[in-house]
């Protein structure tokens, strides 16, 4: 079963949940069987099923929130443009050095599944994945300058988040170098 | 290329998409623009916390067995 943990890593990335991303693997494979007549050979058969599973989850996720087709998601798009170089440059002179070294995992998680699903898709593909801009383009039916304008947007957000996060933990404050890193000692009293 | 170019295209250093032509200028400025290299540094940085810390999750067994038995001819085959 070629990728399937792979492509199960990004289904629940965009999904947010183990048995939605079940669904959407199971469905993006009995697709790619249906129509593996429709795969050119020598092309990029990993970006395909990707394709596949990319269509699956937009269907999925319109039929959820109702959302009609393009034009809300560039609206989305637009009005998380202003907000990213907003919360960055507020950011940007922090010491965000020692912060970021500082996250826990969930936190890298939980900035990567707050972003806005395009961001999302595109973050996932390149950063977990490692796909090139070039196959996330395939993958994402977009221009390769959407893809890199996802990207620029969408790991400025994640930073920006990651931050927030850290902060919030409590590791930064002015002038104090951070101590805590494991686990262990920076657990909530509430959790 | 000045210091606002560098922030534009600076992911496209990092993800190695950077053509031959714009990596020449974006390396010369570089070399001479401590503040740039700083911020390079800090998004490889960044960007590798996140492939390090985001936990990948696995396909759970009953997952494959399930896409398994979904294919017609591999109905009952197993």
């Amino acid at each position: 079963m070629p990728f399937v943990d792979s492509l199960y890593n990004t289904a629940y990335r965009m999904a947010r949940n183990a048995e939605d991303a079940e669904d959407l693997v199971q469905e993006a494979y009995f697709k790619a069987y249906k129509y593996y007549d429709k795969f050119q050979e020598g092309t990029n058969f990993r970006a395909w099923l990707f394709k596949i599973l990319k269509n699956t989850f937009i269907n999925s996720y319109r039929k959820k929130q109702s959302i009609p087709p393009q034009s809300d998601f560039a609206d989305i798009e637009e009005s998380f443009e202003s907000q990213v170089s907003d919360q960055v440059s507020r950011r940007i002179k922090s010491p965000e050095q020692e912060l970021l070294e500082n996250v826990l995992d969930e936190d890298v998680q939980r900035a990567i599944d707050d972003l806005p699903v395009d961001y999302r898709m595109a973050v996932v593909l390149a950063d977990l994945e490692g796909f090139s801009y070039k196959e996330i383009a395939e993958i994402l039916d977009v221009p390769v300058g959407t893809v890199m304008s996802r990207l620029y947007r969408g790991r400025k957000l994640m930073e920006a988040a990651m931050l927030e996060y850290a902060q919030e933990h409590g590791y930064l404050r002015s002038g104090e170098p951070t101590k805590m890193r494991s686990r262990r000692d920076t657990q909530t009293p509430d959790a | 290329m000045n210091c606002r170019k560098v922030r534009e295209v600076l992911f496209l250093y990092t993800d190695n998409e950077m053509e031959e032509e714009l990596l020449i200028s974006f390396k010369e400025h570089m070399e001479h623009c401590p503040p740039c290299a700083q911020q390079i540094t800090r998004t490889q940085r960044l960007l590798l916390l996140v492939r390090k810390r985001c936990h990948r999750v696995q396909a759970p067994a009953s997952l494959r067995e399930r896409i398994l038995t979904s294919f017609p001819h591999r109905r009952g085959s197993r």
